[in-house]
């Protein structure tokens, strides 16, 4: 089939591709869009970074991978993901089952509380092996040792018959690492990895998940975060996500070096720099709106201060403005059309955008712009 | 600069022993591997008045499984015109030991017998040589009969010892106890399991279902199934094998379940939403792996905090419907029926207080034990119990 974006990795044909995803959760109060039509395609081996504010989207976008949504009251609506050539939303809850933890894995956030206190290490490490794998118990365990020495715990035959709570949290997220990698996903996704641990562990437990990925080749990490210094550590490239959608996506370096979106702009603004003098970091003005009752037009557009006439009324499409660098903002006007299709078309996305320079369309806004 | 100061060298010095307490605790000493159960079971222990109860009470009812050979009028061992009878095992009629009877042979006659023949033929009789089911109509006077020094219980009004029949009837109580709650605590596992796991409309018809199913009246439903079965009783059988047991168990379980789901539901919640569910399910476990071997688990410290109450109100159920007759057919020996009786002769005082006193402190240790589970099971180490 042919592909409406191919939003193109380091090295061409996608591992996981997902097409006009929508996760919605059903709440008494309405209904709330997580998810709403999102775009991604993650390259083998390559370290995607799924960045964005607590309610934008990034996690249930991953966990609707997995098909991990809890239903009720989430629900996948539309979209499709493809892993390999399957679509993983249309399998049986049995073909998912298998290529969970065995083809694509997770780690989450929480190590503290990701780990069952009624069972010993060794069963939790061993269970993925035998949930996947007709082995004996003696090469289940064989195997478990092994993968708990790889992310270096220190005399793992010991700790194997150790309960979670004798482990400090970054312990434990090796732990979750290992039962994570201990079959050689494809894919791993990591759901805000450190976002629980203290600084000093943070960079291991990093530097852990980027050294296990080079031993596995051809491999890929998405790399769910809200800490865009992990992103610019770890990541080949970066998607920003917004209010449900993805509002960027470009190379790391083409994004921090020069963020096309407002959002991006603000969000690097907002982080402490050493070489600039600046004496209070910018902020962006406002709070993520609310998820029940999303802007009609660009997501963006309650906080955005270059927000212009189109903007609460019509939704822009994700375009790619520059080779690799894809941006969903009416500043990158597409074919000069006006009139904006669902989906993003790539053959209007560059051309004239590209006539207007950047810095020119991000200049400073004109007062009173702000909403 | 080629020596330090002296004052400096002073001052850079450390005592040997400040030196050491400043080094990080030594890394070598791993907490020893011990689970959440070993850790609650090391509490129990500590916990001396239902540890004590505990052992008790099984110390007892393990006991209890060999009445047969410690309290019975049929003889362990006979010795015989030159061979040896095991009459226990291998049914043996009155004229086989030249009694010219038809029927049980009276080892009590026999031992007496053989006595006085002195042919070197013996009876072994067990310590208590009554049976539960055996009435001493040869006892002075009418039963019911006062307590004696071979009947510390006196007999009961069809002259049975008291004694023997309550040691028989704790054997039955608490077996009957454990199965009903065993059974009950099964299905409301499973029920209750399900709602919380799958919520949703399971949960709420379920819930309903079982609101309408707790509104039966349990007493009711009882008196109309025992009126429409007949308990029957098959003598000389095992207590395990009577069918009037078993269907008492699961008319009683059937009526004991629903407490438990409510629980057990509620932990479902509680624990599905927890984050190493989540993570096992990503990691590929099936459904009812996640089910019943990580939730179950974590989810089981009601089921077993309720389990002494369970079985303490189990044993009072089944004395309830035994004192009403609805319990176990006629001859078995059992609690309610001797209360029963009491109630019926109330001036015979051993009837009223020696049936009541073991229920009593049954009970009592029972809800000992429960207390110290309850115990053990708490997060917070500190209480005024112990």
């Amino acid at each position: 089939m042919s592909l409406p974006v191919d939003q193109g990795g380091p090295q061409g044909a996608p591992l996981l591709t997902i097409r006009g995803l929508r996760t919605y959760f059903y709440t008494e109060s309405g209904v709330a869009k997580a998810v709403d039509g999102v775009d991604l395609d993650i390259a083998q081996g390559e370290v995607l970074g799924l960045v964005g504010e607590s309610g934008s989207g990034k996690s249930v976008t991953a966990l609707s991978i997995l098909r991990l949504i809890p239903d009720p009251p989430g629900r996948i609506v539309a979209g499709e993901i493809l892993y390999k050539g399957r679509d993983l939303l249309t399998l049986s809850w049995e073909e998912i089952r298998e290529i969970r933890g065995n083809e694509i894995s997770m780690v989450f956030q929480e190590p503290m509380t990701s780990l069952n206190p009624v069972f010993t290490i060794g069963m939790q490490v061993t269970e993925v092996i035998q949930a996947h794998q007709k082995v004996s118990r003696q090469e289940a365990y064989r195997r478990a040792v092994e993968i708990l020495t790889e992310v270096g715990i220190p005399e793992p035959e010991k700790r194997m018959k150790q309960y979670p709570h004798h482990f400090s949290g970054g312990q434990r997220q090796r732990v979750m690492i290992a039962i994570a990698l201990v079959l050689n996903p494809s894919l791993l996704i990591a759901d805000e990895p450190t976002t629980a641990l203290d600084v000093t562990i943070q960079a291991q437990i990093l530097d852990l998940m980027m050294e296990m990925k080079e031993r596995r080749a051809g491999a890929s990490i998405l790399l769910i975060t809200h800490n865009l210094a992990v992103v610019a550590e770890t990541c080949d490239r970066v998607a920003v996500m917004y209010g449900g959608k993805i509002q960027e996506v470009a190379a790391i370096d083409d994004l921090f070096r020069a963020p096309f979106h407002p959002y991006t702009v603000g969000l690097l603004g907002s982080i402490p720099s050493v070489e600039t003098k600046a004496r209070r970091l910018t902020v962006i003005p406002g709070s993520v709106p609310d998820i029940l009752h999303l802007p009609v037009g660009c997501k963006f557009v309650t906080r955005c201060p270059y927000a212009f006439e189109p903007c609460p009324d019509i939704e822009p499409p994700l375009i790619e403005d520059a080779p690799g660098h894809w941006v969903r903002c009416h500043l990158y006007p597409h074919g000069g059309t006006p009139a904006v299709p669902r989906e993003p078309d790539p053959s209007t996305s560059s051309g004239s955008s590209r006539a207007q320079s950047r810095d020119e369309r991000l200049a400073p806004p004109p007062s009173g712009t702000r909403t | 600069m080629s020596t330090p100061e002296p004052a400096l060298d002073d001052l850079t010095h450390v005592p040997p022993d400040l030196a050491a307490s400043m080094l990080p605790p030594s890394v070598t000493t791993t907490p020893p591997p011990e689970s959440l159960v070993a850790k609650r079971l090391r509490k129990f222990r500590r916990l001396k008045r239902g540890y004590f109860s505990f052992l008790l009470v099984t110390i007892a009812y393990a006991l209890s499984f060999f009445l047969p050979l410690i309290a019975n009028n049929i003889a362990l061992l006979v010795r015989y015109n030159g061979s040896y009878y095991v009459p226990l095992f291998h049914y043996r009629g009155a004229a086989e030991f030249g009694q010219n009877a038809f029927g049980d042979p009276d080892y009590r006659a026999l031992k007496q017998q053989f006595a006085g023949a002195r042919q070197g033929n013996w009876v072994l009789m067990p310590p208590i040589p009554y049976g539960p089911n055996e009435s001493l109509l040869d006892l002075p006077g009418s039963p019911p009969n006062a307590p004696s020094a071979a009947h510390p219980f006196g007999t009961d009004d069809r002259g049975r010892d008291v004694l023997v029949r309550l040691a028989y009837g704790f054997n039955i109580s608490l077996t009957f106890a454990l199965l009903v709650t065993l059974v009950g605590n099964m299905t409301g596992i499973a029920v209750g399991a399900s709602l919380g796991y799958f919520g949703g409309r399971v949960d709420i018809f379920g819930q309903r279902g079982i609101e309408i199913w707790s509104s039966l009246p349990f007493l009711y439903v009882v008196i109309i199934i025992s009126s429409v079965i007949v308990p029957i009783y098959l003598p000389g059988r095992y207590q395990l094998m009577q069918p009037s047991l078993w269907l008492l168990v699961v008319i009683l379980a059937a009526f004991d379940w629903m407490g438990i789901t409510y629980y057990i539901r509620g932990e479902f919640y509680r624990e599905k939403a927890k984050d190493y569910v989540g993570a096992a399910i990503a990691t590929g476990v099936s459904e009812p792996g996640i089910m019943f071997r990580h939730i179950l688990p974590n989810a089981l410290t009601p089921v077993v905090s309720f389990a002494p109450f369970e079985i303490v109100a189990n044993i009072s159920a089944l004395v309830a419907l035994d004192f009403l007759g609805f319990g176990l057919p006629a001859p078995t020996p059992s609690w309610g029926e001797l209360i029963g009786q009491g109630m019926e002769n109330l001036t015979k005082w051993w009837l009223v207080f020696y049936p009541l006193g073991v229920l009593f402190l049954t009970l009592l240790l029972v809800v000992f034990i429960g207390e110290a589970v309850r115990e053990a099971f708490d997060p917070k180490e500190f209480s005024r119990l112990r």
